[in-house]
């Protein structure tokens, strides 16, 4: 392509996991280790081909799943060395995702040689009657265990996932998981109220009533008691989920929130590239056959009209507390976003939800609790 | 054909007790129809009334019947089972000369049953009762023939037995209704008189009208005056259903059949006119009958905006074959842009939307039934109204009178109880009781029309078992304690769902019907205050909390497409409520009123 625009941004999705999680609606499948191999081997044709069509220099890498850490270490290193090929932009933030269970001394080793700077560990809970509801396999003190691998092996830069509104969780026992998060001094926390994805076996339950959602106002205590707690603690509110150490704001993650352009690769990855969004076929043997037969593994794709790329702008910079920034927006897509969508901005405005700034275009406290149907106001 | 040997008659029944088994057994004994033609229930023609098994139109077939040698010409006349079909009961009956009153052996006398009976012994009708499907295996037939000298006062010797379905007994019906039923009176050669009793229109030959010939005879060609409007047209085609339209040259006095004459609307011909000869005109007319009244009216909305112009062209569809309803553009703050209709009754307004979706795929939505109201206004004028907005302001209003009705209920006699609470929570007023049979009895009620709209006869069905049947008869007007009931939602009323009603039901409604309302609207970003009022004082409230979370915990490159397109489609369900002082109402919240009570 003549015109091949810079992505700055990797995504690269592992779909292997030990067990699958009740909640998670993300693709992913039980380890195969025969399969694993062919896996690696489809993930570095497609980079490789992608790479032929647009210019790729990454500033943030992510790999997420599933469990990259699943892989055997070796042919994780092996993966981890295709990606970390140059060029590279410089301050490159190297993010791989773990569970508590899954990162021994040696994965920490791999990990870091390999370049990877940065890890999130999806620790959900420190409840184990929580953690079982959630199907997760590890219990609370391996969580510490992981982050200590993993700072041992010179990995400086550590998130933890939390999970609040679990069914059965009361506010005290969710401030406990808060505090035993805080002790282990992370720099950066993403805290999820549980959602229920239809598909997930979480939901078939609740749809069979064995299990009952946590109360709306209750989960919304518990999301008010997360931003004043982390706040105390120096964890600053940037995203309606995400807290940071001023500096260590998750940069891959911004690069969505932004709307800038990303390539993701692997079975079900989702890349935006081009003004084109589109979507990899969610499945692992058939994303391997495209890849050895030479066929692209695209399973959807959609070109964005000016317009969707500016209200997905709209859709998901509202969910950055710091807001859109009305002049790069007006720069990007030719329209002061506070006049463009005059009337739900005035009117969210005056209930209290979105704060109109000179520089800014935000959500307020109370606003981020329904961002929802405020930003529906804006497609 | 002799006068003598003609014999114009309809059958009457309650609903389900074979009234049209019997009429189609009777058009194959007489081979008029080959038994390869026979679909069940051959009369009804239109989808909707074969499913519900009622009869909506008036049909008339003529049928010769050979009856020892000699051939008589049956005219059938049928006639709609329905409470609410009354007035098309009574013009059917108006051309006939007897009835077969038809009674099902397994369910004797219902409430139906009496009603029709009345209806023909005020028309100075022959009555043949008949005690139908004696085959089934729970059949009494005697306890019915019993119960209809009881209520009726004719004799058990009278009645005759028989199965419309196997064929049993209908050749002694026959015979006793040739010996039985008057034959016509009138003058084949007399100045030209006849009725006429109904019209359907068809698109290719516009109105056909169904005739009675009471005097002198019409002939294909002659030009014809319609008395009552006053117009001539030339008869183009005369002919008898037989069941098939069958053109003839001529019709004579005492017998029926239809006539075309390029009459291009129904609304050109008032049911119940007489027709006359246009150069020899009859001195005077024969007596009419009293135009349909509409009892029932509700507004129908499209579902969404721009069917409107859909709605308009299927309500006018659907009038072309169906005079009895009215319709006049309504506009609604909360619905828009939709139609008041005037029906005959409950049953008639289910059966125009029914048809609506159906035959003419509109979606509609429907608001609370309402009957006609009298205000006496200070000045002394009398208005009628039938919608709540309309109704004038309390300064200017002396009295408010609503509509009573006469009603018969028969009910197992255990259900008695439960019927007089109802009654009583009701405003019914209690007039007789008689035992038909040990175990069933006739109940006699008046009733304010407005109390038995929402739910009385699903009531009457699960405190009977199904058992218990229900009709009734408009009585008149009676000066009453109404009220407007106006709903407030976030402080604005909500026009589409003011009702008037009695003070004494005022509260209970109004509470029930802002907890509905609170069910069906999803909060909002903001606290809704629901209110039922009288006028500025409130009656009931309630709130709906503002909404407090709603907000996608994770959103990444993943999701961007598919959470766009979630919200999106949250989008465009909201476009498609109503939105009523800032806050989004399901269209399904406006049927909750009509919801029966727990």
């Amino acid at each position: 392509m003549t015109t091949s625009p810079t992505v700055r941004a990797l995504y690269v999705h592992v779909p292997y996991c030990h067990t699958i999680c009740g909640y998670c609606d993300f693709y992913s499948e039980v380890l195969d280790t025969r399969a694993a191999p062919r896996l690696v081997r489809a993930l570095t044709a497609e980079l490789r081909a992608q790479r032929s069509r647009c210019r790729l220099e990454p500033l943030t890498i992510f790999v997420g799943g599933g469990t990259p850490t699943t892989l055997a270490p070796d042919l994780l290193a092996r993966l981890l060395a295709v990606l970390a090929e140059p060029p590279l932009g410089a301050e490159l933030e190297f993010t791989v995702e773990a569970n508590p269970a899954t990162v021994s001394p040696q994965v920490a080793d791999a990990l870091a040689s390999a370049g990877v700077n940065r890890v999130s560990i999806g620790a959900q809970s420190f409840d184990p009657a929580e953690l079982r509801v959630l199907e997760r396999i590890h219990r609370p003190e391996q969580v510490a265990q992981t982050v200590r691998h993993a700072r041992a092996a010179g990995i400086d830069n550590i998130n933890l996932d939390l999970i609040f509104a679990v069914p059965g969780q009361s506010l005290d026992s969710w401030r406990r998981s808060l505090d035993a998060a805080l002790e282990l001094e992370p720099d950066h926390l993403s805290c999820y109220g549980l959602t229920f994805e239809p598909g997930t076996p979480l939901h078939e339950q609740m749809k069979g009533g064995r299990i009952r959602p946590a109360d709306p106002e209750l989960e919304a205590d518990m999301y008010e008691a997360t931003v004043a707690t982390l706040a105390a603690a120096g964890l600053r509110q940037y995203e309606i989920s995400n807290f940071a150490r001023p500096g260590r704001e998750c940069r891959h993650n911004l690069v969505y929130w932004h709307n800038e352009p990303y390539l993701g690769i692997g079975p079900s990855a989702s890349g935006f590239v081009g003004g084109v969004r589109y979507k990899n076929v969610p499945d692992t043997a058939e994303y391997v056959r495209c890849l050895d037969e030479g066929r692209s593994p695209r399973a959807q794709q959609e070109t964005l009209s000016p317009e969707q790329r500016a209200r997905e702008s709209v859709m998901l910079e509202l969910r950055l507390v710091e807001g859109i920034d009305r002049r790069r927006f007006a720069q990007r897509f030719g329209h002061d976003p506070a006049e463009l969508f005059g009337d739900q901005v005035r009117r969210h405005a005056e209930l209290g939800l979105l704060e109109i700034g000179p520089a800014t275009l935000r959500l307020t406290r109370r606003g981020m609790l329904v961002a929802d149907s405020v930003i529906t106001d804006f497609l | 054909m002799k006068q003598s040997l003609i014999r114009n008659f309809s059958i009457v029944a309650h609903i389900d007790h074979g009234k049209s088994t019997l009429a189609d057994r009777l058009l194959q004994i007489s081979g008029a129809v080959a038994k390869r033609d026979m679909k069940e229930q051959l009369l009804d023609s239109m989808d909707l009334e074969r499913e519900r098994g009622i009869t909506i139109k008036a049909s008339a077939v003529t049928i010769d019947m050979e009856i020892d040698g000699v051939t008589y010409m049956f005219n059938l006349i049928d006639t709609p089972g329905h409470v609410d079909f009354h007035y098309e009961v009574d013009r059917a009956l108006a051309a006939c000369d007897g009835a077969l009153l038809v009674v099902d052996a397994t369910q004797g006398v219902q409430a139906q049953t009496v009603a029709n009976a009345y209806a023909a012994i005020n028309n100075d009708l022959a009555i043949v009762p008949v005690v139908n499907k004696i085959d089934l295996p729970g059949a009494t037939p005697e306890d019915a023939a019993i119960e209809i000298e009881h209520v009726l006062g004719i004799s058990v010797d009278q009645v005759q037995f028989v199965s419309a379905k196997t064929g049993e007994g209908i050749p002694e019906l026959i015979r006793s209704i040739a010996a039985h039923m008057p034959p016509p009176k009138g003058d084949p050669a007399g100045p030209l008189q006849a009725l006429v009793f109904d019209s359907e229109y068809d698109d290719y030959r516009g109105v056909i009208c169904y005739l009675r010939l009471v005097n002198g005879t019409i002939r294909k060609g002659q030009k014809i005056l319609l008395m009552g409007r006053g117009r001539t047209y030339v008869c183009t085609e005369l002919g008898k259903f037989r069941p098939k339209m069958t053109p003839c040259e001529q019709l004579a006095a005492g017998e029926t059949g239809y006539m075309v004459a390029a009459i291009k609307t129904l609304q050109d011909v008032t049911v119940g006119d007489t027709v006359t000869d246009a150069v020899a005109p009859a001195p005077s007319a024969l007596p009419g009958y009293e135009p349909p009244k509409q009892m029932v009216f509700c507004d129908f909305f499209p579902s969404s905006g721009e069917a409107f112009e859909e709605l308009r062209d299927a309500l006018a569809r659907l009038s072309l074959n169906d005079a009895s309803f009215t319709y006049q553009p309504q506009h609604s703050d909360a619905l828009g842009f939709g139609f008041r209709c005037g029906f005959l009754g409950l049953l008639h307004m289910d059966i125009v939307q029914e048809r609506l979706e159906r035959e003419c795929g509109v979606d509609v939505v429907q608001t609370a039934p309402s009957v006609t109201y009298e205000v006496q206004m200070t000045d002394g004028d009398v208005i009628r109204i039938d919608a709540a907005g309309d109704l004038p302001e309390g300064t200017k209003v002396a009295e408010l009178r609503e509509p009573w009705i006469d009603m018969q209920i028969i009910t197992p006699a255990e259900a008695v109880g439960s019927i007089m609470q109802l009654a009583e929570q009701r405003r019914g007023i209690f007039k007789k009781q008689e035992y038909l049979s040990p175990t069933r009895v006739m109940m006699t009620y008046e009733f304010p029309f407005n109390e038995i709209l929402y739910d009385f006869y699903d009531k009457l069905k699960s405190m009977t078992r199904g058992y218990g049947t229900m009709d009734y008869h408009v009585i008149g007007y009676r000066a009453s304690d109404l009220v407007k009931l106006d709903i407030l939602v976030n402080g604005k009323p909500v026009d589409a769902l003011a009702t008037i009603l009695h003070r004494s039901s005022a509260e209970r409604r109004g509470r029930r019907i802002i907890q509905r309302l609170r069910e069906e609207i999803d909060r909002h970003l903001f606290e809704i205050p629901l209110q039922a009022a009288i006028g500025s004082k409130v009656i009931a409230r309630e709130t709906i909390k503002a909404l407090r979370k709603n907000v996608t915990a994770k959103c990444y490159g993943g999701d961007v497409t598919r959470k766009r397109k979630l919200l999106e489609k949250q989008k465009e369900g909201k476009k498609r409520m109503k939105t009523v002082g800032n806050v989004d109402i399901p269209q399904k919240a406006f049927m909750t009123v009509l919801e029966p009570e727990e």
